[in-house]
Formats: structure tokens, sequence, C-alpha cells
């Protein structure tokens, strides 16, 4: 199957990214559209409805392989997997690993509130529920995925997360705005309206 | 995996992500090389593991001065009501809520680590990595996948782990070591410290100031190798402090008793006769072995020392193999301290690519000892320098001294003490100086410098102290082993 570059997809993020006027977003988002391009390659290999919860999940090998089997797509269901253990609100998840990421994130048609966060942190403390209790209050138009970066460092440095907590603002894969630290719940207002559009 | 023929992955593969081992990884990368680190943590026998950073950062100097530093906060709060705070006393210790606190800034540099890694842009593996051939190492990341590594040069630096007396009966089993406490989650409870290394004593310690009943068991004598004079003024003062001490004492075997105890039976080579008490820990602190077993290094033919297995090096920190390097606690002969493995790292790294000669001097590295009263100490100890010159030749300055702050809280300065070990023909060179008393980190450090530029005695004599100081008692040494004369200070002014 081919699957034709989204190269001109990613212009028309990088320039409503410019737009935001943050010169080291678009620099930064400009390394990141690369690698969303291939994460995005790879969602695209596996068509399917984004998951909120209906979906049995992907096995990760499916995610990696570039190439994509003639015979279609295994969905094994994960038992050990189920979206309920992971899901503190209606609004807010815990994810559980890359392809969680890949699925519930980057393919969320909803945008998505991503905060990194880690448990010798203190301020994340703070913010968190703070954050979860500001996302709740939109009534689903945005959700909150939450990263633990001990139990996904790969992903946060992936992310170029350095301190914590950084929330990053996520629609259609891509991360439209950011902030490092911790923000009252006007400013999160503000952040999360912003994102919604 | 080779791109070309003859072109290998990288110019600096480092094996080992700790103190040394981070610290080369980030100096080639500075200098334009690409570089790549393998860390790999074997969890312990215990199952306790941790992550980047290696053993200073995550079971070492830092959760130790920490816990230390719990324990003087202790003794602190102790002597406060002297001051005028209404402290009721005695104030409860919560081991639960001291380990979490330790345990999450340990976490928080591993996270560090792996940042400032990235930003320098080494690669990083988490693999446990082992050489297939000189050029080579091998290793399985998780899910099974195995990676190979080639690179020009090699540095190793997979450092030590503490020792366990397999012969002992139940020791494997019952016993934890410095891998595991600080990574407890609950508190030790009443615990038997086996060891006369800097590693027991400072670990029995700080138990023993937290208010648990400490006991430490050793074969003979105190940090061997350190000052005799002043590793004897270390353990008098502990076990005038709280620590229990059973000396000339070594354990045969380790049970476990039906209420989850532990029991320890030992042999005192006093009496001749076995004994045995109950604990609810055993720590075992009798030395450290070098990571090198699983490393294969016979297919690269590097050279260990038969007797320890450490890596043997030349003064350029070159192995047998000549692109192959070693430096920190896996090392034979090279003291076992975070800042020699990374000075030795950064001086190698900088000969290797940046075009410098400049050898690591491993003569007058200073050193502390975080026991209750700390010990911190640079150059020869008095037995060295004796054993050197000729007892004719060396001249010994002491003082007993009472740190200000003891008076009003009415603390026993009986082991507050500093000596200065000097050449006897003039302008009496500094040979080692031993500083016994609070802060004796932060008082050493300073003179340190002073003895790495070659200072006299008579230099010493000249300086003007800082008052009102510990350390000042160092410049204002005047009395002699010599003479015969009572070193004790006596009024502070004077």
């Amino acid at each position: 199957m081919y699957v034709p570059p989204r190269g001109s997809d990613d212009r028309r993020a990088l320039d409503r990214q410019g737009g935001l006027g943050c010169a080291s977003l678009r620099s930064h988002c400009r390394e990141m559209a690369q690698r969303l391009l291939l994460r995005r390659f790879l969602a695209s290999v596996i068509s399917r409805k984004p998951s909120q919860g209906q979906w049995p999940p992907l096995t990760s090998r499916a995610l990696q392989t570039p190439q994509c089997s003639p015979g279609g797509l295994t969905v094994t269901p994960n038992p050990a997997r189920t979206i309920y253990t992971t899901r503190i609100s209606l609004t807010t998840f815990n994810i559980q690993d890359g392809p969680d990421f890949q699925d519930r994130v980057v393919n969320s048609e909803t945008p998505v509130v991503v905060d990194f966060h880690a448990q010798w942190c203190g301020p994340c403390k703070i913010l968190g529920p703070r954050l979860e209790k500001m996302v709740a209050k939109q009534h689903g138009k945005v959700v909150m995925a939450k990263v633990d970066i001990d139990d996904h460092t790969d992903l946060a440095i992936e992310y170029e997360v350095s301190a914590v907590p950084t929330v990053l603002a996520m629609k259609n894969g891509d991360v439209v705005d950011k902030f490092v630290g911790i923000k009252d719940e006007d400013q999160l207002e503000a952040f999360l309206k912003k994102l919604i559009g | 995996m080779e791109d070309q023929a003859g072109q290998r992955d990288y110019d600096l593969l480092v094996v080992g992500g700790g103190s040394g081992g981070l610290a080369c990884a980030k100096e080639a990368a500075q200098l334009g090389r690409k570089v790549a680190v393998v860390d790999y943590v074997e969890p312990s026998p215990q199952g306790t593991r941790w992550g980047l950073g290696g053993t200073c950062v995550n079971v070492g100097c830092i959760p130790k001065k920490l816990m230390h530093q719990a324990a003087l906060l202790g003794g602190l709060i102790q002597d406060a009501p002297n001051y005028g705070w209404e402290v009721a006393q005695p104030v409860p210790h919560d081991w639960r809520k001291m380990a979490e606190a330790v345990q999450n800034h340990v976490k928080s540099l591993n996270w560090g680590h792996r940042v400032q890694l990235q930003d320098r842009k080494v690669k990083y593996f988490n693999i446990k990595a082992s050489f297939v051939d000189e050029h080579t190492v091998c290793g399985v990341a998780k899910g099974g996948k195995e990676i190979l590594l080639s690179a020009d040069h090699i540095i190793i630096a997979t450092g030590g782990r503490p020792r366990y007396p397999t012969h002992i009966e139940g020791a494997l089993e019952y016993g934890i070591t410095s891998d595991d406490i600080f990574w407890l989650k609950e508190s030790p409870g009443k615990t038997l410290v086996v060891g006369a290394s800097y590693v027991a004593l400072e670990c029995a310690g700080f138990l023993t100031g937290i208010g648990l009943d400490t006991t430490i068991m050793m074969r003979s004598i105190p940090l061997r190798g350190f000052d005799q004079q002043m590793s004897s003024m270390v353990i008098e003062h502990m076990a005038s402090h709280g620590t229990r001490f059973l000396r000339g004492c070594a354990p045969s075997r380790v049970r476990r008793l039906p209420d989850g105890q532990l029991q320890v039976t030992w042999e005192d080579s006093t009496t001749g006769k076995e004994d045995t008490g109950t604990f609810d820990t055993v720590l075992w602190a009798i030395g450290r072995v070098p990571d090198t077993r699983s490393l294969n290094l016979e297919k690269a033919g590097v050279d260990t020392s038969p007797d320890t297995q450490k890596i043997l090096v030349d003064s350029r920190e070159a192995t047998s193999v000549p692109h192959i390097y070693a430096i920190g606690d896996v090392v034979e002969g090279r003291p076992e301290l975070t800042p020699i493995a990374i000075m030795a790292g950064r001086l190698l790294v900088q000969r290797l690519f940046g075009g410098s000669s400049d050898l690591m001097d491993y003569d007058n590295v200073p050193t502390t000892v975080f026991t209750p009263l700390e010990y911190g100490c640079v150059g020869l100890s008095e037995e060295e320098a004796v054993a050197r010159h000729g007892q004719e030749h060396v001249e010994v300055y002491h003082a007993h001294y009472k740190p200000l702050e003891f008076t009003v809280a009415g603390r026993d300065a009986s082991q507050c003490y500093v000596k200065m070990v000097c050449l006897r023909e003039p302008p009496q060179l500094v040979l080692g100086l031993h500083f016994l008393g609070p802060n004796a980190g932060e008082v050493t450090q300073g003179f340190a410098l002073g003895i790495k530029c070659g200072a006299s005695y008579a230099q010493v004599m000249r300086t003007v102290g800082i008052h009102p100081t510990c350390s000042e008692e160092v410049v204002k040494l005047r009395i002699s082993k010599r003479s015969g004369l009572d070193p004790t200070v006596t009024g502070c002014c004077g």
C-alpha cells in the first residue's frame, strides 16, 4: 500500500504554529514534525478510528513495522491493558506505553493536553489536579493524558521534556503550545481555551 | 554494525553510566565526537534496582550524605532547647518520610543525567554490555533485541558492587548491603552492620543518629588504610554516642526466626567463644568488588588483577589493549572516589580528542568520612609519613579543640582533634592534614588546595585564621607531638 507523504499538511500545521508568534516553538515544531510524520505514517498504515475506549488496543509489533502486511492487521486484545484502569476521570487518563500515546494522543480527534510529570516532582503534584479540574470543565472539548517520565523516559525525551512539569497542547498530532512549571487556574483556562480554538 | 568497511559506529563508547562514565561521555561530545554510553544496573540479590548515574548518585555519596544530614538534624534538635527553642523531646523520626524524600531526589538526578546526555547529543543505551571483540560490545535491550556497538575508543567505567560473604550461611538470603539500605521503604529497625569500612561506619552512624538500635561487628581494625589514630577516635566517638561495637568478632551464620527477625551467630576471637544476637536487619559492608565478571574482558584482551579482578591500567588510564581505557572504581590501585573518576575521565578524553598531554595526579587527594563526627583528610597518614621519611624527619603538630557550638549545647568534644604531619626540616613541607570535627569536608577542601600548592608549616603559621570557626584550629597548630606538651586548646581567643 502506498501512502502519500503528508508534507503539505505539515506545512499548514507549521504555518498555523508560525501564527502563534513563538520563534522557538516554530523551530521546535519543525524538528517535531519529522518525528510526528513518521508516527502518523505508521498510524495511517493502520486505519482505524481513534480510540477513546471502544477499540481493543493494538499489539506494539504492528506499529513498529513500516510495511503493511497484506492480510491486514492482526488485532489481539491485550487483557493486561483494560482501558478502564488507565482512566483517572472521564477526561483524564494515564499513558501506558508508546503505542498508547500514538493511539490516544497523536491520533486523537479531540485536542489533548499532555502532562509530563514525575513522582519526585513537588510542583507536579500541585499542577496535576489543578489541570485535571480545568480540563474537566471544558466538557469533553479537550482531554488530558498524563505521562510519568520515569515510566516513559524515551517518550519524554522524544518530546524534549527537560524540567517538569511540562505540559504540551496537542492538536491533530502536532504540538501547538507548551508550558513548563506551575500555572494558576486562570492561566490554565486561557491555555485550554486557546487549544480548543 | 559497520556502515562501511573500517568505519565504526562511534568515536567513543563508554561502558558504564556512573560518575566517571558520564563525565567522559559529555566531555567527548563537547569536543565534537560521536559518543555512546551504555549503562545497566543488575538488581541486587534483594531485588533493588536504580536508574542512570552510577553508585554515587543512587547508592553512595548522595543518599548517604542526605541520611547523614537527617541524623545530624536529630542531634541539632537535641541541642536546640539550650539555645532557647521550646522543642518537646524526644522527637520521633519517620524512616518512610526520609527515605521517600531521599529516593525522590535521587530519581530527579537520574532524570537530570538522562536529559544532559540528550542535550549533549550522547547516545544512551540501557543495556548490559559485554565484549565481542576489542572494538565491539553487544548487549540485550528491553524486549530482547540484541544490539551491537562498535567504537574506535572504548572507556570502561563499570564501577563496583558490594561484596557478599557467600561463605556465611544465610548471608545472601537474609542480609542486605549499601545497594539496598537507601531504597528500603520500611525502617531497617534493629540493625547489625558487619564491616570496618567507611561504608560500615557511615551507615551505622546515621542509623544510630535517627534513633535505631545499631551494632557494628568488625573482625579487626577500623578504616584500614586511613590514619589509625584518627580512625580509633572516630570509633570512640561513635561508641560514646550510642553505637554498639563487637570488636574482634566475625559472623558465621544468619538464620531467620519464626517471628521474622534474624539470628546471627558469631565467633569472638578474644574469648574464642560463640555468641548469638537477634536483629531486624543485617547489613554487609565488608568491601566492594569490581563489576567486570560479565564484561567478557578476555574477548577484548583486557587484563585484570588476579587478586582483585580490577582492571590494570598505566598512568594514562590505558589497559593492556591500546585503544581501551578504564577509569573509576573498576581500576586497580586507585582511590575509589567520585571526583577521581570524573577528573581522570575528563583528562583522558582531553588526551584522546583534545590534544592534551596532562596526566591525572593521584597524590594529595582529599576525602572525608561522614561518620557522626566527620573525619576529613588529605595527604599522608602519620604512619605513612613515618614509613616514608623516618620518625626523625617527621614533625606532627596537633590540637584537641572544642567547637564553639558545642559549648552552650553541652556536647562532648573529646574527639574533636586536628593534626598536621610535616617534614621536620625547614620550611617543613606539609605532608598530610587530618581533621576530626563538624563539617570536616568543608574544612578540608580548602587546605587540599594549599597542600597541592606545596604549603609548608611556615606558611601555615603565617596564615590568619577565621574566627570563630573550627577550621582556624588548623592554622593555629603550634604544639608538636615530639614536645610532649598538652595539645588541648584552652579558651578560644589566644
